[in-house]
C-alpha cells in the first residue's frame, strides 16, 4: 500500500488541476474571507442620514475588528469560508477518483499487480496528504489576510492560542474530509467525474442550502436537518464562536462534538462505500 | 519458473444482462509460445483479456493465469499486459507514467529505463503522454506491459491505428519478445499479423473458440496443383486416376481434390502418359478463407 500511496502522491502532485484548485481556495480564503468583508466594512457612509451612520459605522468597525488575527479561526470557521472549502475538497476528491474512469488508466495501473483495495486505499491516504496541505494553506492565507488587516488598521497583533491552532487543523481536516470523500465516493460510484462533481456540488450548494432556509418549525424536520453535512459543518465552526447577527448565517444546530463525531462517521462511510464498489466491480 | 500452462481456460463465460460477450471458453496457452487470438471486432478477445486479468468477474467457468487465480497478486507477478489502447496520465511524462506504474509493480527504477530502451522511446521519454503520437502511446503501453519483465505478454490489438511503418516495427519488437521463454498472447483481428508472428492461433467469434491450431494446420492443405502441358490432356488423364474427387483448371493450374500424400503417385502417372509436369505442390486454403469461413467476417488482411 505504500507503494500505492507513494505514486498517487506522485500523481497528484504534477497534476494541474490539483494546484488550480490550491489556488481558487487561496483566493476564496483571501477574498471572500478579508477582501470581500474589509471592503464593504469601510463603504463611506458620508451619504448617509445621522443615526444610519452611526449603525453603519459600528457595523464597518465590528466587521474589521473580525478580521484581526485574534478572530483568525472565528473569521474562518465561522463564516463558512472552510464550509466554501468543502466544494472545492469534493472537486478535489471527484476528480482523485473519477479521472481514472474517464482516461482509463484503471487498467493499465491494476494490472501492475497494487491489488485493489492497497490501490484504493493509497489514493484515500495521498488525497488526505493534500487535504491536510489544504487546510494549513487555507489558514497561512487566513493568518496573512488578518494581518493585513491589522496593518491596515495599525491594530495590534495578537494570534489565537496554538492549541485553537491544532483544534483548527483538525476540525477544518474534518471538513474538507468529508466532502473530499463525498465526492470520491461518487465519481467510484459513477466511474467519472462530471456527474460526481455536479451532483456534489447541486447537493451542497442547492440542495442543502435550500433545506436549512426553508422556514418549517418542527421537531422532526430539525432532526433530519441535523444530519446534513452542510449542518455540521457550520455547527463544527460554531466551537470558534458565533456568527455576527444580521449575516444571515444559520444558527448552529447541534454542538460542535457531536457535529465532529457526525462528519467523522459520514467520512468513514463515503470510505466504506467507494472501497465496495471499487472492490467488487469489472473495470472496463 | 512455474510449470503451469501460462493461461487455461475452462468453460469461461461472460454475460453482461442477455448479451453473451464470451461462452463457454476453452483455451490453452502453451509456454514459450506466441499465441494468437485472432477474432473480427466484437468478438469477445478484449473481454476474454481482461478475464485473465482480473479486470472483469467471469459469469461461470474457470481461469487460470501462470497456474494462479487471475488478477491474485501472485498471478500479476508474471503478467504484463497492454489492453485496448495504451491509457495513461495525459499530464505526465513517459518516464513519469512508467515510474509511477513500477511503483504499483513494486519494481526498481532501473526496470523503467530499461523498457524504455527496449521499446526505443528512452530519447522522448521526457515529453507528456498527450504528446505522443499513437505510435510513441502504443511502445509506451508495452513498455509499461515490460516492466515486471513478464513470463506471461498479453497485447491486445498492439498495432491498431499505426501506420505501416509503425506496425512493422510493432511486429518485430513482438517477435523479438517472444523469444526465449517468454509467452506472448497476442490478441488482433489482422491476419497478417497473427500468421507473421504466432505459433499458434485461436480463432473465436461470437464470444466462442471456433478454431486453434498452428498457421499450417489452420490453413489445411486440401488437394493438390499441378501444371502441366498440355493443361487440357493432363485434366483428361488427372480424371481417370482414381481417388481423385474432383478436377478443375484455375489460372493455368489443375486443382485436384485429393490427399496430398499422393503427388509422387500422381506426377508419375502424368509423366508416363507424355505430359509434362513443370510443378506439383499440395493446394492450401489462405489464412484468409479459413478466417471468412469460420467467422463469416469480412477479413481485415
Amino acid at each position: 500500500m505504500l507503494a500505492s500511496l507513494s505514486a498517487e502522491l506522485l500523481k497528484l502532485r504534477k497534476r494541474p488541476a490539483t494546484w488550480v484548485l490550491a489556488l481558487v481556495w487561496l483566493a476564496v480564503v483571501l477574498v471572500f474571507g478579508y477582501l470581500f468583508f474589509y471592503l464593504i466594512s469601510s463603504f463611506p457612509t458620508g451619504g448617509l442620514p445621522e443615526d444610519q451612520r452611526a449603525q453603519q459605522e459600528a457595523l464597518g468597525e465590528q466587521l474589521r475588528r473580525g478580521l484581526l488575527p485574534e478572530n483568525l479561526l472565528e473569521n474562518l470557521f465561522v463564516n463558512g469560508t472552510f464550509g466554501t472549502g468543502g466544494a472545492i475538497a469534493l472537486i478535489l476528491g471527484a476528480l482523485a477518483a473519477g479521472s481514472e474512469y474517464g482516461w482509463g488508466t484503471l487498467k493499465t495501473a491494476l494490472t501492475q499487480r497494487p491489488g485493489r483495495l492497497a490501490f484504493l486505499l493509497g489514493k484515500m491516504l495521498a488525497l488526505a496528504v493534500f487535504l491536510l496541505l489544504f487546510v494549513l494553506l487555507g489558514l497561512a492565507a487566513g493568518a496573512a489576510g488578518s494581518y493585513a488587516v491589522a496593518l491596515l488598521e495599525d491594530a495590534a497583533v495578537k494570534w489565537p492560542p496554538l492549541e485553537d491552532f491544532a483544534r483548527a487543523v483538525g476540525m477544518g481536516f474534518l471538513i474538507l474530509a468529508v466532502w473530499a470523500y463525498l465526492g470520491f465516493a461518487l465519481a467510484t460510484l459513477f466511474r467519472g467525474t462530471a456527474l460526481a462533481i455536479g451532483l456534489g456540488l447541486a447537493w451542497s450548494l442547492a440542495v442543502e442550502s435550500t433545506l436549512t432556509l426553508l422556514p418549517v418549525e418542527n421537531d422532526a424536520y430539525e432532526t433530519f436537518r441535523s444530519f446534513l453535512l452542510g449542518e455540521n459543518t457550520a455547527s463544527l465552526g460554531s466551537y470558534f464562536g458565533s456568527a455576527p447577527q444580521g449575516f444571515g448565517v444559520p444558527e448552529p444546530l447541534v454542538e460542535p462534538e457531536r457535529a465532529a463525531a457526525t462528519l467523522a462517521a459520514y467520512t468513514v462511510v463515503f470510505v466504506v462505500v467507494a472501497a465496495l464498489s471499487f472492490r467488487g466491480r469489472d473495470v472496463t | 519458473m512455474n510449470q503451469a500452462p501460462p493461461v487455461e481456460t475452462r468453460g469461461l463465460t461472460k454475460r453482461y444482462g442477455s448479451v453473451t460477450a464470451v461462452e463457454n471458453l476453452n483455451l490453452t496457452v502453451r509456454r514459450g509460445e506466441v499465441y494468437g487470438f485472432l477474432g473480427p471486432n466484437g468478438a469477445g478477445k478484449t473481454t476474454t483479456l481482461r478475464m485473465l486479468l482480473g479486470l472483469v468477474r467471469p459469469t461461470a467457468g474457470t481461469a487460470r493465469v501462470l497456474g494462479e487465480e487471475p488478477g491474485s497478486a501472485a498471478s500479476l507477478e508474471g503478467v504484463g499486459a497492454l489492453v485496448e489502447s495504451p491509457a495513461f496520465y495525459p499530464y505526465l511524462s513517459g518516464r513519469d507514467n512508467l515510474r509511477m506504474m513500477a511503483r504499483y509493480a513494486g519494481v526498481g527504477r532501473e526496470r523503467v529505463e530499461e523498457a524504455l530502451r527496449t521499446v526505443e522511446l528512452s530519447e522522448r521519454a521526457k515529453d507528456r503522454f498527450k504528446k505522443y503520437s499513437l505510435g510513441m502511446k502504443q511502445r509506451l503501453g508495452v513498455a509499461a506491459a515490460l516492466l515486471k519483465d513478464p513470463e506471461l505478454l498479453i497485447l491486445d490489438e498492439p498495432t491498431n491505428g499505426l501506420d505501416p511503418k509503425g506496425m512493422a516495427d510493432m511486429r518485430e519488437l513482438i517477435k523479438r519478445l517472444g523469444r526465449g521463454e517468454r509467452t506472448v498472447l497476442l490478441s488482433s483481428h489482422l491476419l497478417g499479423e497473427v500468421e507473421q508472428v504466432c505459433d499458434r492461433v485461436g480463432v473465436i467469434r461470437g464470444g466462442r473458440l471456433v478454431a486453434e491450431g498452428t498457421v499450417a494446420e489452420l490453413r489445411e492443405r486440401t488437394g493438390l496443383l499441378v501444371r502441366a502441358e498440355p493443361l487440357r490432356e493432363a485434366a483428361e488423364i488427372a480424371r481417370r486416376i482414381s481417388g481423385v474427387e474432383e478436377v478443375e483448371v484455375t489460372d493455368g493450374l489443375l486443382r485436384l481434390s485429393t490427399d496430398p500424400d499422393r503427388a509422387a503417385e500422381i506426377n508419375r502417372k502424368l509423366v508416363s502418359a507424355g505430359l509434362e509436369v513443370s510443378e506439383l505442390r499440395p493446394a492450401e486454403r489462405s489464412l484468409e478463407e479459413v478466417f471468412l469461413e469460420l467467422t463469416g467476417e469480412e477479413g481485415t488482411v
